[in-house]
């Protein structure tokens, strides 16, 4: 790819944009200026060592709010501002810092402050962007006219057979897949949780989220058939100085990024700037849903272990719940319908 | 103990932005909006199990009947690393729970809020700022 705007030697920039790793309880910050060019460990074969507990746990959102125009990034005094309401709306009943509505779709949740699962509970990730894509547009490119058209097909044969049967409904739902485990890796509402491990010729990356591993060949073999089509695609590796490249195709559109289809291309590099800190930066192209490439960048910090388990299916009564649910709405419409 | 079980159907009114991203599943499929429940009961069982925990409780009816209500919780990963654990919430523990009942009119519930009798909120107890801006 032509558009790989970070250099491996990128490091020391990097530190300069990314702000901090805080735990809201600590209240504790890195300084978000300048540091000194930090040389990583290296495992006993020689690869940089990224290995530990990470969270990517974040609150800046993958495109930016229309009110800030081309600000891409907040001034250390705005990001403490935020930090600082962002702990006061843990105690709130809210969804993503908005309140909902009684009555409402919305507001048809568990608390997730009660339940530990509101993002300001967990660790997060700062850092000054105000979106992860970069530049000044911040926000994804125009879809192709050809895949909104493909994507409104899908949405309109979807439509009024979302809970048809266990097959209608999301890959999450139904435990096969989630956002978090797929590819680019984004947080979702919890659980951001992974552990890379590395080993000779391959680096794998647990994610707490589906309890799935990622394994990344980093040894130099090719890419599967692209007859192969995979949810999470299929990645290989290698080291461009101290930084992690990872490129992954293979993909199918039955689990879309954004839109995206089986044409979807994920470039990423995992560089760890700190002790605490790996900058996660990736570009992703689709020639058949964008018309360019385009690129973000978040961060990942240090947290402790372990990860813990999530049977998703363990006691997944959602499914027999949601399904049930609808089928007495079926039931309620044809006796409306015969006028009982 | 005095029961309260209300089931208050309105209509459902304008819907607010997407869904959450928080669960793994769409809430607003599985539980009706238009159907908000407080139950008051106690503690029968307390699964502590993925993708979300269930909370099993024991409700007395007006008729004297009692009902066990069904209530679903969050993922308990994050209860786990906040010390939370499955003898956290013994049966017999009495609890107040608001939420909305499931789509198939069943006793089962998503718990929005639980509280204790006393008010005091399950789990969390004093970690909630004193200064949290209420709007």
């Amino acid at each position: 790819m032509s558009h790989r705007l970070f250099a491996s030697t990128a490091a020391a920039l990097t530190a300069l944009i990314m702000g901090c790793a805080q735990t809201p309880a600590s209240g504790q910050t890195t300084p978000t200026g300048a540091k000194k060019a930090w040389t990583p460990p290296h495992t006993p074969d020689g690869q940089p060592d990224l290995q530990g507990y990470w969270t990517n746990n974040t609150l800046t959102p993958l495109e930016r709010p229309k009110e800030l125009g081309a600000k891409e990034f907040y001034t250390e005094a705005e990001l403490a501002d935020l930090m600082k309401k962002d702990q006061t709306r843990v105690a709130l009943n809210e969804e993503e810092g908005r309140p909902t509505e009684p009555g409402t779709n919305a507001d048809v949740h568990y608390d997730y402050t009660q339940f530990a699962l509101d993002r300001g509970q967990a660790k997060l990730s700062w850092n000054q962007r105000t979106s992860m894509i970069v530049g000044e547009r911040g926000t994804l490119p125009p879809m192709l006219p050809e895949a909104r058209k493909r994507n409104a097909d899908i949405a309109a044969k979807n439509r009024g057979h979302e809970l048809d049967g266990p097959e209608n409904l999301s890959l999450s739902s139904r435990c096969i897949v989630v956002n978090q485990e797929s590819v680019p890796m984004l947080s979702g509402g919890y659980n951001n949780n992974l552990q890379i491990v590395q080993a000779a010729g391959v680096v794998a990356i647990m994610n707490e989220m589906n309890h799935s591993v990622r394994i990344v060949p980093i040894d130099g073999g090719p890419h599967l058939s692209a007859d192969v089509h995979q949810f999470r695609g299929d990645s290989i590796g290698h080291w461009e100085g101290n930084t992690l490249v990872v490129d992954s195709t293979n993909f199918t559109a039955r689990n879309p990024f954004h839109g995206s289809g089986d044409k979807l291309h994920v470039v990423e590099r995992f560089t760890r700037v700190d002790a605490d800190t790996i900058v996660y930066r990736f570009t992703v192209e689709d020639p058949e849903t964008w018309d360019q490439p385009w690129t973000a960048e978040t961060a990942w910090s240090k947290v402790d272990g372990p990860i813990f388990e999530y049977a998703c299916h363990e006691g997944n009564y959602s499914l027999r719940n949601t399904l049930h649910g609808a089928r007495v709405a079926d039931e309620e419409a044809a006796e409306k319908k015969a006028g009982k | 103990m005095r029961t309260r079980l209300l089931v208050v159907v309105s209509s459902i009114g304008m819907l607010l932005a997407a869904a959450p991203l928080w669960a793994h599943h769409a809430f607003s499929a599985e539980f009706d909006a238009s159907r908000p429940v407080k139950l008051k009961g106690t503690v029968t069982q307390w699964e502590l199990v993925n993708p979300h925990s269930w909370l099993h409780i024991d409700v007395k009816n007006e008729d004297g009947t009692v009902t066990n209500w069904m209530i679903e919780g969050g993922s308990p990963n994050a209860l786990l690393r906040l010390g939370v654990t499955k003898g956290s919430l013994p049966p017999g523990t009495e609890i107040v729970v608001e939420g909305y009942q499931a789509k198939d009119r069943g006793a089962i519930a998503v718990g929005k809020n639980i509280t204790f009798p006393d008010g005091k909120r399950m789990f969390l107890g004093s970690s909630a700022p004193p200064d949290a801006d209420k709007k």
